[in-house]
């Protein structure tokens, strides 16, 4: 039992968000080409990691250092082990976790890769994230990321943002990550809500022998309407009052 | 007497606990279609995946029965999941919280699922007993799901929490009914 995979499908920022407003408690070993690097935490803070190279495990760096180094990396293999015993190592890291991401990303040439999988274009839309209540940040913003964080407070897109504060689409777009990064900063769903189908004409099979909808001759293949899938049906089946049925489901499962 | 059949699919990625979820539920001895897996990396997960389907079957009362279709997980068998969502009155979308790398590819069910039937479906965070496993606000926000699709926590081996899961889905179709009637 363990959070499993590759820095490129989570990155290391998502990672120590995910323990700080989680509260986790564990482990976490990164396997990258040529280093390796481990992260202690304990309730959802950091409290020592290390990093090291080679079959001889020269330590290359140590506490608020590794993760910095770690912060860096693109591509490394990672597993999150819960482990208990943790809370009773000494604190050697001094920077929340959030500092420490924000100091990372300063850092990196391109902060933009490690989120590649957010997809952020000048359609995209952006909005502020819902702070969990234990989160308490001791961040400083930049002048910059402040000018763009107050235009998404108005729930802009990209594009928009770079022509009201006078920046191109890639300083909008590293300065967007940095704010995703320490988890201020969202995007807008993706994924359109169903458009609400005509649920009022769904008559759901009532017949004597148990029928499954995908054994009816009705189906046309081409329609994903379900009202046209129930229309269909009722020319097979008796109608029922299918809320009735759904309510007593609800009641008696 | 007449008998009211509902059909419920259970669809999500490779090994997210799909099969598990209709064995926690049914109170038939679920019809699963397990095979093998030979590939090296596949094993690696589990030793079997579902080729065809799964069934279970819930009897509500003397006259309504829940119908629990799983689908395959794999890739290669994506022919038979759509087949299988074709007229179902709802389905559930599994993610398994352990596992980022899976994300995008249930993304990408999630947007083929509604080109396919406009059926309401919830998404269920499973293996939410491991302390490690992702929070549903991670999951929410990778996945973009909007607010109004429900997600829930999921521990498919517990059948309390798979319960949980249908009543949510339930509801949800209930919801949806109300508000066209
Ligand atoms: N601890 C734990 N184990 C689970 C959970 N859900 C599933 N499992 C286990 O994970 C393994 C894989 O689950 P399956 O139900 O076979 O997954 P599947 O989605 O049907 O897999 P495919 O058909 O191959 O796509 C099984 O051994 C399950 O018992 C869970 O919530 N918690
Ligand atoms: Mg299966």
């Amino acid at each position: 039992m363990a959070l499993e995979g590759n820095l490129q499908n989570m990155a290391l920022s998502d990672l120590i968000q995910v323990f700080h407003t989680d509260a986790k408690t564990g482990i976490l070993f990164l396997k990258g080409t040529h280093e390796r690097g481990v992260i202690y935490v304990a309730d959802g803070r950091l409290i020592d990691a290390v990093v090291v190279r080679g079959k001889e495990r020269t330590i290359v760096a140590t506490r608020d250092e590794a993760v910095l180094q770690m912060l860096t990396w693109e591509q490394a293999d990672f597993i999150f082990r819960y482990e208990p015993t943790v809370r009773k190592r000494p604190i050697r890291i001094v920077h929340s976790g959030q500092c420490l991401i924000l100091e990372g990303m300063r850092r990196h040439a391109d902060p933009v890769r490690t989120l590649s999988y957010y997809n952020i274009t000048p359609e995209t839309i952006l909005h502020l994230a819902a702070l969990p209540r234990n989160v308490r940040s001791g961040v400083r913003l930049s002048i910059d990321q402040w000018r763009i964080l107050s235009w998404i407070a108005s729930g802009q897109n990209v594009h928009t943002i770079c022509q009201a504060t006078g920046l191109d689409v890639p300083a909008v777009t590293r300065l967007v990550v940095e704010l995703m990064a320490i988890g201020l900063v969202e995007i807008a769903p993706c994924l359109s809500a169903a458009t609400e189908p005509a649920y009022r004409d769904c008559t759901m099979i009532a017949s004597a022998a148990p029928v499954y909808a995908h054994d009816v001759p009705y189906i046309n293949k081409n329609s994903r309407s379900f009202s046209n899938v129930c229309g269909t049906m009722r020319q097979v089946c008796s109608e029922i009052d299918l809320l009735d049925v759904i309510t007593r489901c609800i009641n008696q499962l | 007497m007449t008998t009211h059949v509902l059909k419920i699919v259970i669809t999500g990625g490779y090994a997210t606990g799909k099969t598990q979820f209709v064995r926690s539920i049914s109170d038939i001895e679920p019809v699963s279609t397990e095979q093998v897996l030979t590939a090296t990396t596949e094993r690696a997960l589990k030793h079997e995946t579902t080729v065809a389907m799964d069934f279970g079957s819930i009897a509500i009362n003397d006259q309504i029965t829940l119908h629990l279709f799983g689908t395959p997980g794999h890739e290669r068998f994506d022919f038979m999941r759509e087949h299988l969502l074709v007229g179902c009155l709802g389905y559930v979308v599994l993610v398994d919280s352990c596992r980022p790398a899976h994300l995008p590819q249930t993304q990408h069910l999630l947007f083929r699922s509604m080109e396919l039937t406009e059926a309401p479906f919830v998404v269920a965070a499973n293996r939410q007993d491991d302390p490690t496993a992702l929070p549903l606000n991670y999951i929410r926000r990778r996945l973009g799901l909007p607010f109004n699709v429900p997600l829930v926590p999921c521990v498919a081996t517990d059948r309390t929490t798979v319960r949980g899961v249908l009543l949510t889905l339930l509801k949800h179709i209930a919801a949806r009914l109300t508000l066209h009637s």
